[in-house]
C-alpha cells in the first residue's frame, strides 16, 4: 500500500512537471469559459434559445467535449509518453512490477480527470451564474446536477481511453492525431452518414449522452450513456494491459 | 560468491540470436568490463539481467535472485542503460525526484548525486538542452542514487570529454574498491582498459573470453629474448610448451608466456641472456582476434 502510494506520487510529479498539463488545462478552461460567454452572446439572436430559458443555459454549459478531448489527449502523453521519451525503462528499473505501474497510472490520469471534470465544470457554471445574474437572471435548470456529473465521468473515461491509446501505440503523435480523427471525423461525420443510429454506441456518441441536458433526442440517457463510455474505457485497459506488461522493452 | 550470475542464456528475436547459451560470472570488488562489437549481444544480456526482456532460456540474476524479484531494487542495482530515458521538459533534478518519491528514497540524495556527477549547477536546467556528455553523467546520477551494491553501466563513456572519461575512470574504481560489483559494458576493450580487472567478451551472442586483464594482457605479450644460440633456446622453449619463434641467429620470440618463465628456462638450460624486454601487443587487435575468430566460425 505504501508503495502504490508512493507510485501514486511519482505518477502526480511526472504529469505536473511538464509543460503539457498546465499549458492544456489553461487553454481547455479558457475555451469552456470563452464557450459559455459566447453562447450568451448570441442567446435569442438567428433562432437560438433566448437567454435565460433552460434551453440556452444547457447550451451555455455544453462544453463537456473539451475536457474530454484534453483528458484523452493527457492520458496519451502520460501512457506514450513514457514510451516515446523511454522513461519507462527508469520507471521499470524501479519499481519493476509493470501490471502496479500501468494500474496506478491509471488511477492517478483518472483522478485527475474527475478533478479537471469538475474544476472546468464548476467554472463554467460560475462563468454562466455570474453572466445570468449580471442580465438579472437567477434561475438554474433542473438537469445542472446529471450534466456535472455526466462531464466528471466523461472526463474519467476518456482519461482512461487516453492512457490505453497511449500504452498501445507507443507513439503519442500518431495516437493522438487517431484519436482526434475518430472522436471529430471519423465518429462524428462518417458513422452518422454510413450508420445513423449507431454513433451514440460508440465513445463519442455516449460522451455526448452523458454531457448532454435530459431528454437530449438521439442519444443515450445519461446512465446507459455512462455504463457505454465506461465499458468502452475498461475494454480498452485490458486489452492494453495485457499487450504492454509482458512485452519486451528496448 | 558472484553477484551476477548468468547462465545458459539465449535470447531469439524471430530468426536472429542475440545471445547464445551465455554463461558468466561477474564478482563484487572488481570491476568487470563486459565488451563485444556493437551487435553482440551485450545490451541484450543487460535487459534480460534487469528484467526489460524476456530471456528464450537461461536466467540471469542478481544475489541469486531475478531482478524482478529483487526487493528493493533501485537500493541493490544501479543501472546506467543508456543517456536517452529522460523527459526533455523535465528538469535533471525533477527526473530523479521522480524516482526518488516512486521509491521512497529522500530527496537530499537527489542533491548529493548530482553534486557527485557535477551537475549541481544544471540540476534545475530541463534535460532537453543537455549535452551527450551531461546525459551521461545524470544517468550515472540515477544509478548511484539508491547508493547501491550492484553497478550497472551501458557505454558509460560515450560522449564524454577527457576529464569526463578521466573522472568516470576514478569512479568505477572508487566503486569497486568498495566491494560493490561493477558491470560496466564496452564496444572498444581500449576503452575500459585502464579500468577493468575482469573481461567478460561476447561475439554474435557467445562468450568468447571470461578471464582477467592481466591473463588477457599476458596472452598479447611477446618476450624477445637475444642469447649467444638461438637455436638452442628456440628448442629449448619448446620442449618447455612456450609458443616461439626465431627472428635470427641470436634472438628468439617467445608468444603467451611471461618473462619470468622464459628467463627461468633458458637459465636452466645454462644459457646466457644477453637481453630480455617484453613488448605488449596492441589489446585491441587481441580484442578484434577474439572476436573474429568466432565470427569466422560462425560463417
Amino acid at each position: 500500500m505504501k508503495g502504490t502510494l508512493r507510485l501514486a506520487r511519482a505518477e502526480l510529479r511526472k504529469l505536473f512537471t511538464t509543460k503539457a498539463l498546465p499549458v492544456s488545462f489553461a487553454i481547455a478552461i479558457a475555451l469552456a469559459i470563452a464557450s459559455v460567454l459566447i453562447n450568451a452572446t448570441v442567446a435569442g439572436k438567428s433562432g437560438s434559445p433566448r437567454l435565460g430559458t433552460d434551453a440556452s443555459t444547457y447550451q451555455m454549459l455544453k462544453f463537456g467535449a473539451i475536457a474530454c478531448v484534453v483528458m484523452l489527449i493527457l492520458g496519451i502523453l502520460a501512457a506514450g509518453g513514457e514510451f516515446r521519451h523511454r522513461t519507462i525503462i527508469p520507471a521499470v528499473l524501479a519499481t519493476p512490477h509493470r501490471a502496479r505501474i500501468f494500474a496506478v497510472k491509471v488511477a492517478v490520469v483518472a483522478g485527475l480527470g474527475a478533478a479537471f471534470g469538475a474544476v472546468i465544470f464548476g467554472l463554467g457554471l460560475g462563468t454562466a451564474v455570474l453572466t445570468l445574474s449580471a442580465h438579472g437572471i437567477h434561475h438554474l435548470p433542473p438537469g445542472i446536477g446529471s450534466l456535472y456529473a455526466g462531464t466528471v465521468i466523461s472526463s474519467v473515461c476518456f482519461a482512461m481511453i487516453g492512457v490505453a491509446l497511449g500504452a498501445l501505440t507507443r507513439n503519442t503523435i500518431g495516437a493522438i492525431v487517431l484519436a482526434i480523427a475518430w472522436v471529430l471525423f471519423v465518429e462524428q461525420v462518417i458513422l452518422q452518414n454510413i450508420a445513423p443510429g449507431v454513433e451514440k454506441w460508440l465513445p463519442t456518441g455516449a460522451a455526448i449522452g452523458l454531457t448532454s441536458p435530459p431528454g437530449a433526442a438521439h442519444f443515450l440517457a445519461p446512465l446507459a450513456a455512462g455504463l457505454v463510455l465506461t465499458a468502452y474505457a475498461l475494454v480498452m485497459l485490458a486489452v492494453a494491459s495485457r499487450t504492454t506488461i509482458g512485452r519486451d522493452l528496448a | 560468491m558472484s553477484t551476477i550470475s548468468v547462465r545458459n542464456l539465449t535470447k531469439r528475436y524471430g530468426p536472429v540470436l542475440a545471445t547464445d547459451d551465455l554463461s558468466f560470472d561477474v564478482q563484487p570488488g572488481k570491476v568487470t568490463g563486459f565488451l563485444g562489437p556493437n551487435g553482440s549481444g551485450k545490451t541484450t544480456t543487460l535487459r534480460i539481467l534487469l528484467g526489460l526482456a524476456a530471456p528464450t532460456s537461461g536466467t540471469a540474476t542478481i544475489d541469486g535472485r531475478a531482478y524482478r524479484q529483487l526487493p528493493d531494487p533501485v537500493r541493490r542495482v544501479g543501472v546506467a542503460l543508456d543517456s536517452n530515458t529522460f523527459h526533455p521538459g523535465r528538469s535533471a533534478a525533477q527526473h530523479l525526484r521522480v524516482i526518488a518519491t516512486a521509491t521512497g528514497l529522500p530527496h537530499r540524495r537527489v542533491d548529493e548525486v548530482l553534486g557527485l556527477v557535477g551537475l549541481s549547477d544544471a540540476a534545475g536546467r530541463s534535460v532537453g538542452g543537455f549535452s551527450l556528455g551531461m546525459r551521461q553523467r545524470l544517468s550515472l546520477a540515477g544509478a548511484l542514487l539508491g547508493d547501491p551494491g550492484v553497478l550497472i553501466f551501458d557505454e558509460p563513456l560515450n560522449g564524454l570529454d577527457p576529464d569526463g572519461i578521466r573522472w568516470i575512470r576514478g569512479l568505477l574504481r572508487s566503486l569497486a574498491a568498495e566491494n560493490r560489483t561493477v558491470f560496466v559494458s564496452s564496444h572498444l576493450l581500449t576503452e575500459v582498459s585502464q579500468t577493468v580487472d575482469d573481461v567478460v567478451v561476447l561475439s554474435r551472442g557467445r562468450l568468447v573470453a571470461e578471464t582477467t586483464l592481466s591473463e588477457l594482457t599476458e596472452r598479447t605479450s611477446v618476450v624477445r629474448v637475444r642469447t649467444t644460440d638461438a637455436s638452442r633456446l628456440f628448442d629449448v622453449l619448446a620442449s618447455a610448451g612456450i609458443q616461439v619463434r626465431l627472428v635470427d641467429g641470436s634472438t628468439v620470440e617467445g608468444r603467451h608466456a611471461s618473462a619470468e618463465a622464459i628467463g627461468l628456462a633458458a637459465a636452466g638450460a645454462g644459457l646466457p641472456i644477453l637481453e630480455l624486454s617484453r613488448q605488449d601487443e596492441d589489446l585491441e587487435s587481441l580484442f578484434f582476434d577474439l572476436v573474429h575468430q568466432n565470427q569466422e566460425i560462425a560463417a
